[in-house]
């Protein structure tokens, strides 16, 4: 499955690659990251336990940043297998400075996915993958913002989102897009768990990816 | 002739415990001590297995045994080929692979089992299995088949240095001087999709090991449970009367569950005779798509061959056929598809060739219709497609090319599941159009209705065509038909049953030779302690092969009867008759004896019997047909699209089917509409989404449509036409996959005609965004 999609930082191109290089910042964008441990100066190892509802798992998988050419881009490489089943991601990430004090970030990449993941979250993998990394941006943009406030001298406290936190978001932008589907008959309530956790990982990777 | 039970809707006897929760299923079987099983499967569709580590699984409180293939040793074999390769048909290739149990080395397909786990409790299985430690290496992965068919860089089984698992010509005639001779030669490739059985119950099975018995008694809802018997017999080294396997009632079949040599029925006895315990599986909706076989996709490449006044000349057709990763039911559904794709029509010459393919992809086998849905597809949109081109009326040009009723028995040249060359042994094809077209009333609806509803911009259209079903299958089936000193009369036989109203049906037919009340007469199926002879239910063959056995022991034990009360009365044996329960002097009513008593009489507990007479009023029969009896029909529908949504409502739909002797016409009709439904699912809702990764995206009642009330036509309208089978005393033909062969070929000319021809369909499934997207085109 492709993937691709451009953000907006408000902060310089540095700045941004700094944070994103931070594997603190990362894992606090998603919720459920335990830690992503460096290996090394482009290998991560992390686990992310997903609990959402009466369904659990957890993901175990590895993030390599190759390519590298600071700060402007690099390709990053996410394999991540659980219990929910596994994914595989390459991604390109780019970063282009912009006239505003602002930086534009473009990605784009390939998703394998396999398993329950694969098999029975097919038809939300889309609109929950999109508000996992409209969420997953939110909070990288406040994780900026406070990091360039204590940069500047002040105190600002950066809270990730909590796992709960996330999953309403989640199944929110879910309610919204699922109106629109012709095809949906039995939702809501009915839909596995596993599927928005399913696409938690999914979204891992993007995150990860990015 | 006049008949007293058969062709009569005689209400299902099961029916009440059925309806009322009292009917035995392979879940309601508790025994002490049982243990539930959870099969670990691969999420990846190749890949080569690096290590699995079960050892925090074991340490799970509540878990039992823990095995990986490696722990079965020897015991651990490929399964065999459950059908025979065609060596019947000349120069086929064919390279056999069995079933793996569970995968060693390495796993082919997405779901493949690579541990099995044993605990207290299914729930304590469950999570236990995702406590093992799978280290897989992911292997690049190929599910399109005509990739698969010329590049080897990806293969499934490295040892046969190819991806090809068949390929087999057959030819009548000659197509290429056919083609040369032509008016008019078209061509068009095919997509063709099918899907998953989707039974509403899954499979299961419990297996019980007995220490003391030294016997081994299996509960399964299996369609073949002789064979399951013998495998497991010999798998275990025990003797066949050593297993006992008795199919429970079964919430549907439709072709997966004649499956054996898989996980189930070749791990858990094993498990169950080295724990000593009763072991229980019962499959999960998301195992049963992906691990209970499917019937999937074909690509044809055909070309029709005419004369412009639109008589067939010839036809050829090359289509690949995705067999999955292995290959256990041999060439069944593609042979199915060869013999089917010239349908009811004169096709004077026909050339087929098939390329089974193996892919990264579950195994296919039979799902009703099993394979002759692609070839009715085939044909009748290219008549369909011929009929625009030639500017001749679609009716008319199927009409023009019949076999008519004095061409029987009609050799199609063509060789068949069975290995035999496919012969037309009767039928009244143009009758069934007739009636189908007049049913429905075709004319009046092209010429009165349609142009009316299009002038107020409604999209509705008309679909006809006709089918064949090729039927009643050998080998062979048998029966045994006991009177009991309680005057009930007690009816095994080795196939098993799915709902399709056997207790019943069978019944009828005893019931009309012994003149009892079909309510008397118990009909035990699959059950092997009962009757251990016969191959399964399969290919709409109970009714013609066993139901034919039943009558044929139940002829004899109607001699049986006569005989002995012809000496009791005195009386020659023409002026007795059975009825009621008795046998009697037809002039003389009071000189009667119930058939209870006469049993006894026929089973003395002292004195002598004459030499060479059999005890009780028993017989037991074979039947095996030469070839098997073919069903035909056609259907008409009227359906209408909506311009926005491009949902489809059908309106009107008429099924006219000819399956020789109709025993139960209510079971039949019923059998129709459930197939049917089917074939409405195929036309536009079910398909097996794969992707190119080999996951299937859609493991679930939610994403994969079966169609529901809502999608299915009011009111489905039955006609009869009967020509009995002269291949049988009964005169019967199947009738278990007619409803749903012709649908998709009907349901998309049907489609054509209410989006006023403006697109032409040669994928199936369609779907309202597929449906959409062709129109934009």
């Amino acid at each position: 499955m492709k993937i691709e999609g451009e953000h907006i930082f408000n902060g310089s191109r540095p700045d941004v690659w700094e944070m994103i290089r931070d594997p603190e910042v990362l894992a606090s964008a998603l919720p459920g990251t335990q830690k992503l441990n460096k290996l090394s100066d482009t290998d991560y190892e992390g686990v992310m336990n997903v609990r959402i509802g009466p369904v659990s798992g957890s993901f175990s998988g590895k993030l390599v940043v190759s390519d590298e050419v600071p700060p402007e881009s690099c390709t990053l490489t996410v394999d991540g297998k659980g219990a929910p089943g596994f994914l595989k991601g390459v991604g390109h990430v780019k970063f282009t400075e912009q006239s505003d004090k602002t930086t534009h970030m473009t990605y784009e990449g390939e998703v394998t996915i396999g398993g329950t993941l694969a098999s029975v979250g097919q038809r939300m993998i889309d609109s929950v993958a999109k508000s996992m990394i409209r969420q997953g941006f939110e909070s990288m943009d406040k994780a900026l913002e406070a990091r360039l406030a204590n940069k500047a001298g002040q105190q600002v406290e950066y809270k990730p989102p909590t796992e709960a936190q996330f999953a309403a978001g989640v199944a929110k932008d879910m309610a919204k897009s699922w109106t629109q589907i012709a095809e949906v008959r039995m939702i809501m309530y009915v839909i596995p768990v596993g599927i928005i956790m399913a696409l938690i990982g999914y979204v891992l990777s993007k995150i990860l990816t990015r | 002739m006049d008949r007293k039970y058969i062709g009569k809707s005689v209400k299902r006897i099961e029916d009440p415990r059925l309806l009322t929760g009292q009917a035995l299923f392979t879940d309601d079987v508790h025994l002490e001590g049982m243990l539930h099983v959870t099969f670990l499967r691969s999420d990846y569709a190749h890949a080569r297995i690096k290590s699995i580590d079960i050892s925090e699984a074991l340490k799970h409180p509540g878990v039992v045994a823990v095995y990986t293939a490696d722990d079965f040793g020897d015991y651990w074999h490929v399964g065999p080929m459950q059908v025979p390769p065609p060596i019947a048909i000349p120069n086929s290739k064919f390279h056999a692979k069995g079933l793996p149990p569970i995968a060693k080395e390495k796993v082919r397909f997405s779901g493949e089992p690579l541990a099995v786990v044993v605990a207290e409790n299914r729930y304590i299985a469950e999570d236990a299995a995702g406590e093992i430690i799978v280290d897989l290496e992911p292997l690049d992965v190929v599910v399109d088949m005509e990739k698969a068919w010329e590049d080897t860089s990806v293969l499934i089984h490295e040892d046969i240095g190819t991806n090809m698992a068949a390929l087999v010509k057959q030819e009548k005639g000659n197509y290429a001087e056919a083609a040369a001779k032509a008016d008019v030669v078209i061509k068009r490739k095919f997509h063709i999709d099918r899907g998953a059985s989707g039974a509403m119950e899954n499979r299961g099975l419990v297996a019980s090991w007995d220490n003391r018995t030294q016997s081994m008694t299996i509960w399964t809802n299996n369609q073949a449970p002789i064979p399951l018997r013998n495998t497991c017999a010999a798998n275990l080294g025990l003797s066949e009367s050593q297993v006992h396997v008795i199919t429970a009632f079964t919430g549907g079949g439709f072709g997966p569950k004649i499956m054996t040599s898989q996980a189930d029925d070749v791990l858990l006895p094993w498990i169950s005779k080295k724990l000593n315990r009763p072991i229980k599986w019962i499959e999960d909706r998301r195992e049963d798509f992906l691990a209970t076989t499917s019937e999937r996709d074909q690509i044809h490449f055909c070309e029709i061959a005419l004369t412009k006044e639109g008589k067939i000349l010839g036809l050829s057709d090359i289509f690949y056929h995705d067999t999955g990763a292995y290959n256990p039911y041999g060439m069944t559904v593609p042979l199915n598809t060869m013999t089917h794709t010239m349908g009811s029509y004169i096709v004077p010459n026909f050339y087929t060739e098939v390329r089974m393919v193996y892919t990264n992809k579950m195994v296919v086998s039979p799902v009703r219709g099993a394979g002759r849905m692609y070839g009715n597809y085939i044909m009748e949109r290219m008549l369909d497609i011929a009929a625009r081109q030639l500017k001749i009326d679609l009716v008319e040009l199927r009409r023009m090319n019949l076999i008519q009723p004095d061409m029987y028995p009609f050799r199609t040249g063509i060789t068949g599941q069975d290995f035999v060359e496919n012969i037309v042994d009767s039928g009244n094809y143009p009758e069934t159009l007739r009636k189908a077209v007049e049913m429905i009333g075709y004319e009046k609806f092209i010429k009165e209705d349609q142009p009316k509803l299009r002038s107020q911009g409604k999209k509705v259209g008309i679909g006809v065509v006709t089918f064949v079903e090729g039927t009643g299958v050998g080998p062979y089936e048998g029966a045994k038909v006991t009177v009991e000193g309680t005057g009930k009369v007690n009816v095994a036989t080795g196939i098993a049953s799915q709902g399709q109203g056997h207790y019943t049906s069978f019944a009828q037919i005893v019931a009309e030779q012994l003149g009892v009340a079909p309510q008397d007469v118990l009909v035990t199926t699959g059950d092997t302690d009962q009757f251990d002879w016969g191959a399964g239910t399969f290919a709409s063959r109970g009714m013609t092969v066993a139901g034919t056995a039943i009558h044929l022991a139940a002829v004899n034990v109607r001699k049986k009867i006569l005989k002995l009360a012809s000496k009791l009365f005195e009386t020659p044996e023409d002026e007795l008759e059975i009825t009621g329960g008795v046998v009697r002097v037809a002039d003389f009513p009071d000189k009667s004896i119930s058939l209870g008593n006469l049993a006894s009489r026929a089973n003395p507990s002292r004195g002598v019997i004459e030499p060479g007479v059999e005890p009780g009023l028993e017989a037991t029969a074979y039947y095996g047909p030469p070839y098997g009896a073919t069903g035909q029909g056609s259907v008409a529908m009227i359906l209408e699209v909506n311009p926005d949504t491009f949902e489809v409502k059908i309106q009107r739909f008429v099924l006219v089917h000819d399956a020789g002797t109709v025993i139960n016409p209510m079971i039949v009709e019923g059998q129709i509409m459930g197939g049917v439904q089917m074939g409405i699912g195929n036309a536009f809702y079910e398909e097996m989404a794969y992707d190119e990764y080999g996951q299937l995206q859609n493991a679930s009642l939610m994403d994969y449509l079966i169609p529901a009330a809502t999608e299915m036509p009011p009111k489905m309208e039955i006609g009869h036409v009967v020509s009995p089978s002269p291949l049988n005393p009964l005169g019967l033909k199947g009738v278990g996959e007619a409803g749903t062969i012709p649908i998709p070929a009907c349901f998309h000319q049907a489609l054509e005609n209410a989006l006023d021809n403006i697109i032409e369909i040669t994928t199936s499934p369609m779907s309202p965004s597929r449906l959409f997207t062709l129109t934009r085109k």
